[in-house]
């Protein structure tokens, strides 16, 4: 070398040799130190020392530390929370602090089938705390908090009839008795003023759903929903409904949960097969067959599921036929039966019942209380609009409406409400059109009960 | 005391039979050794046995050229890693993103200096073609070289934008609609352009499978071709640019009427600024060490800086892309916001006829510009017009990034962004 | 400048020292860049069904039974009390072996093979493997396919 113009750059190269060389041993070492490792250790040095014997002793030396993972290719899943959760199937570990605790009540659900965030929902694929559990930004699925857990049940199982889940039941039975179907739908039946339903629960958070049912107008501007008064109790039944309903499109394996056998799908059932036809139940029905009102009490369910399959081979000479029932469905109609001993279930079959009951049914069954109120008794406000600024009550439909005007507006409905002050925005609530949800026969029904509901005997003498 | 250590190995190797089948010269001691290290090396022969003083100047080219071709090697390796793991279907790409975070060794790391290598290679190229037209280096005759460049920019950006989708996150997904959108816009064949593109009509499995394919092969193929034209082309046209010596009065002489036999060999080709034989030799100095050396240390900070980077601020990665939600405001790749601005003024004008005057502008500019002086000079008051059109364009074209940046919101909306933004009522 | 006089090489002995160090920083990031390329290339997850499975409650098994698990491709054995879990897997090129009478039978090449597993005839070259079954604790059997015993290692309950 001539001159020094290299000489003058060694310093130079001294200095970013060393900041590459420690660059890539600062990555590198990032890269190797994960929390999930120190977890593993901590669980093997515990199962060493828990080892009765040599031979344990050795398997859990033995044990490898590395990522562990539950893949669910139906599910498009893969779920890596037993990279920490190392005793989960452990009963011996239960009362631990986590990650090493065990989990209870997974028979039915055995992990390597379901995984882990099917149910407890969070981010999977992450190796890290705080991102598997979800409550990170660009993640939409947080952990559930574990109060709301049921709400998974509901996205397999029916949420009606599931005696494991009884915050659910509790849910969906407050969903149908508030009326909440009156303007929203929710598997394809209900009115259309506010949104849909069907995957509420996986767009919005717990505490954003429980602010909705207390004050909607504070969490979506101009919402015409009126505050609802739920009892603390309830409120949390009825946000966990909505987490449950998640839209989720589960495929074959999982799909079929749904047919799992329910006593309320065993009604269902009961009132399609006709069994009332043969069978009385509370007095009602036919005389061929025996009254199935105690049959819970005299039979097992073993007696029963076999006298479904093959009615002769229980009770010989009987004159049911075989209906030729799949096991789910005779497990179904077995609960149902059961539950009447259980429960005394009213039942409730249309054929037998008159045509204003059926109208109290059908007002139930499309949450027109969410509007009118409980048996119509009105109530609920909608504000600036001329009738008090509230809906209308159907207390006196009948003196208002002839049957076909009233059963004409229930099916256009109406869309222009008449304000009080024409300056002040147009009220919230209207009325849908209910002729393409409600089916001709329930109109029917309905303007019968409607029309019932003016107490007997006032003659307003007009 | 003798040689540093590794000076004193590689010595001991280079003269041993392998390593005299390998190195087939030793490390130089010689000025003709030095000579021959360069040429009689398949890697390093692109460059001159001796280059102009004025060409390792650090502060007339800022190795901008150097750094973008750096960094295109760092986004080659890096991605190649990467295509050992990323699967592009829309049903897995995304969670590949996920495992190279959370279960792949280096995997973040390695994703990190793709995504930030990507990005400083766009704003170097840009860099470089600022450096090159402030110092007059486009004119003759380098001409053609300047045309490779702003392939090579286009190339860049082509690189960039195909890359941008492959996460398949909401940002990747909606920057791409608006970008094919805005192609969508050319006139004539704009529809068509984009149902190339797409491979359809919207952005979906055949959008991502195109992309990929030119990702990965395609444009790096023509893009590497391209570098090596460009970088032939600096040599043959007598290296970097300098300003004229007063000496300097030979004219352009045709091939055939040099003075010597020998077409190639340890001399250069004669032309204008270009190092001339017979010239004064102090002029110039060998390559061997002092380009090299530059030219290591160089490559060492890009490292460095990409490093650095990729270690202590990670790659965005947003939720799975979402084709009913876009996020508002749905905005492209930084680089292309400025024209996305003026888009949202006119789809015609600023999506189409702008992007294209300039393009044009850029290609023909060489052509145009035939005044010799001024080259090898930064900001040279003989081309003050051409300087100060240029950096008209320039500031422009800044501005209507940093606004498309920071001053737009929701609904492509006036904001202030350090004041808090309105609450949006979002439709159900 | 440095006080030091330069050396034959023209390097200063301030100007050896920056070189070394710089060299051996640069060739220390060399190589674990290196390292971690190739580290970067090994997969620490695999994308395929779990060598450890669970194969139900051993009171799913009859004693006396062999079951075929058809996801898995192992058979089953139980004996008493003791269970063993044989490869399905026909050692020569990978069809699936059937039941024939007490040992097993390939279909694709005519490999027949003892209950225990071993070649009685037949191109298979070596003999039914026999996997680790052990006890979870959840009272399930859990079988590891990655590890292959011998053949005399029954789980006993």
């Amino acid at each position: 070398m001539s001159d020094g113009s290299v000489r003058s750059f060694y310093g130079w190269f001294t200095t970013l040799g060393l900041l590459v060389g420690v660059l890539v041993g600062l990555g590198y070492y990032r890269d190797e130190y994960r929390p999930w490792k120190d977890y593993q250790r901590r669980f093997i040095r515990e199962e060493i020392r828990r080892a009765t014997t040599p031979d344990q002793r050795v398997l859990a030396q033995n044990t490898a530390v590395q990522v562990r993972q539950i893949l669910l290719p139906d599910l498009n899943r893969v779920d890596r929370c037993t990279t920490c959760h190392l005793a989960v199937e452990d009963p011996s570990y239960g009362g631990y602090p986590q990650p090493l605790a065990y989990h209870p009540l997974h028979d039915q659900h055995p992990f390597d089938k379901f995984g882990c965030t099917v149910c407890h929902r969070g981010q999977g694929r992450a190796t890290t705390a705080a991102d598997a559990h979800g409550a990170v930004a660009h993640w939409d699925e947080p952990m559930l908090p574990l109060k709301y857990i049921q709400a998974s049940c509901g996205q397999c199982h029916d949420a009606s009839d599931n005696p494991a889940a009884p915050e659910l039941e509790r849910g969906e039975q407050l969903f149908e008795t508030t009326g909440c179907r009156g303007c929203h739908r929710l598997g394809g039946v209900g009115g259309n003023i506010g949104p849909e339903l069907d995957r509420v629960g996986a767009r919005r958070s717990p505490d954003w759903l429980r602010q909705h049912f207390l004050a909607p107008a504070a969490v979506t501007p101009g919402s015409g929903m009126p505050p609802q008064k739920f009892a603390e109790a309830d409120i949390e039944a009825i946000v966990l409904f909505m987490l449950s309903q998640t839209g989720a499109n589960l495929p074959g394996f999982y799909a079929s949960m749904k047919v799992i056998p329910s006593a309320s799908e065993g009604q269902r059932l009961f009132q399609q097969k006709g069994c009332i036809g043969c069978h009385s139940v509370g007095g009602q029905g036919g005389k061929v067959g025996p009254a199935l009102d105690d049959v819970g009490l005299r039979r097992t369910p073993e007696w029963m599921m076999q006298h479904f399959r093959d009615p002769q081979t229980v009770s010989p000479g009987s004159v049911m036929p075989r209906f030729g029932f799949t096991e789910a469905e005779a497990r179904a109609l077995t609960d149902f039966l059961l539950r009447l001993r259980d429960q005394k279930l009213a039942l409730s079959i249309p054929a037998l019942m008159g045509p204003v009951d059926r109208g109290r049914e059908i007002y139930r069954k499309y949450g027109c209380s969410g509007c009118h109120g409980p048996e119509g008794k009105g109530g609920v406000p909608n504000p600036n609009a001329k009738t008090a600024e509230q809906v209308p009550g159907l207390t006196y439909v009948a003196d208002g409406y002839t049957k076909p005007e009233l059963k004409k507006l229930i099916l256009r409905g109406q869309r222009e409400i008449v304000p009080l002050d024409p300056r002040r925005p147009a009220p919230p609530l209207y009325m849908p059109a209910w002729g393409s949800t409600i089916k001709d026969a329930e109109i029917d029904d309905l303007v019968a009960y409607l029309f019932s509901l003016k107490p007997k005997g006032e003659d307003l003498g007009f | 005391m003798s040689a540093p250590l590794p000076r004193r190995i590689w010595s001991w190797f280079a003269q041993t039979r392998v390593g005299r089948s390998v190195f087939r010269v030793g490390p130089p001691q010689s000025n003709l050794e030095r000579s021959q290290a360069m040429v009689s090396s398949f890697l390093l022969h692109v460059q001159p046995a001796k280059v102009s003083r004025h060409a390792l100047r650090a502060s007339y080219s800022l190795g901008l050229g150097l750094i973008s071709l750096y960094l295109f090697f760092i986004l080659i390796v890096t991605g190649v890693l990467l295509m050992f793991y990323y699967v592009p279907s829309t049903l897995q790409a995304y969670d590949r993103m996920k495992d190279l975070q959370f279960v792949i060794s280096a995997g973040l790391v390695v994703r990190n200096m793709h995504r930030w290598a990507a990005h400083l290679m766009v704003l170097f190229v840009m860099m470089h073609l600022c450096r090159v037209f402030y110092t007059g280096a486009y004119k003759q005759p380098r001409e053609f070289n300047w045309v490779l460049g702003v392939g090579l920019f286009l190339m860049t950006l082509g690189l960039s934008f195909t890359g941008y989708l492959l996460p398949w996150d909401q940002l990747a997904f909606w920057a791409i609609t608006v970008g094919t959108n805005i192609a969508g816009y050319a006139p004539v064949i704009g529809p068509k352009l984009k149902f190339l593109l797409l491979g359809g009509n919207e952005v979906g499995q055949e959008a991502l499978t195109r992309f990929y394919a030119l990702h990965v092969i395609v444009l790096p193929a023509l893009a590497g071709l391209m570098v090596a034209v460009h970088l032939w082309r600096v040599r043959k046209d007598g290296g970097l640019s300098r300003p004229d010596l007063p000496e300097d009065s030979v004219q352009s002489l045709p091939l055939s009427q040099l003075p010597t036999n020998k077409s190639y060999g340890l001399m250069e080709l004669a032309r204008g600024t270009t190092p001339q034989v017979g010239r004064d030799p102090d002029d110039e100095i060998f390559s061997w060490p002092h380009l090299i050396f530059r030219e290591l240390l160089l490559f060492m900070l890009v490292v460095a800086v990409v490093l650095f980077l990729a270690i202590f601020w990670n790659a965005p990665l947003e939720e799975l892309a979402n084709t009913v939600h876009p996020p508002n405001p749905a905005k492209a790749p930084w680089y292309f916001l400025g024209l996305q601005e003026l888009v949202s003024y006119s789809a015609f004008w600023g999506g189409v006829v702008v992007p294209a005057l300039l393009v044009t502008a850029l290609v023909l500019l060489p052509y145009i510009d035939r005044k010799r002086q001024g080259v090898g000079r930064w900001f040279a008051r003989e081309r003050a017009v051409a300087n100060t059109i240029f950096s008209v364009c320039l500031v422009t074209a800044i501005a209507l990034t940093v606004i498309g940046t920071v001053f737009r919101g929701p609904n492509w909306s006036w904001v202030v962004p350090w004041q808090t933004p309105p609450a949006i009522t979002e439709g159900h | 400048m440095n006080r030091s006089p330069p050396n034959a090489n023209g390097v200063s002995r301030r100007g050896f020292f920056q070189l070394s160090i710089g060299w051996l920083a640069a060739s220390f990031a060399a190589a674990a860049t290196a390292v971690a390329t190739v580290r970067f290339l090994v997969p620490n997850v695999v994308f395929e069904p779990d060598q450890r499975f669970k194969a139900g409650a051993p009171d799913d098994y009859p004693d006396g039974s062999v079951t075929f698990l058809e996801d898995e491709r192992v058979f089953v054995v139980r004996r008493g009390n003791s269970f063993r879990c044989v490869s399905a897997v026909c050692t020569h090129l990978g069809c699936t072996v059937n039941r024939a009478g007490q040992g097993y039978h390939c279909p694709c090449h005519g490999s027949a093979f003892s209950e225990e597993g071993r070649v009685e005839s037949g191109p298979a070259p070596r003999p039914l493997a026999w996997f680790l079954v052990t006890l979870s604790k959840d009272n399930r059997l859990l079988v590891d396919k990655g590890q292959i015993v011998g053949a005399d290692k029954y789980l006993v309950l």
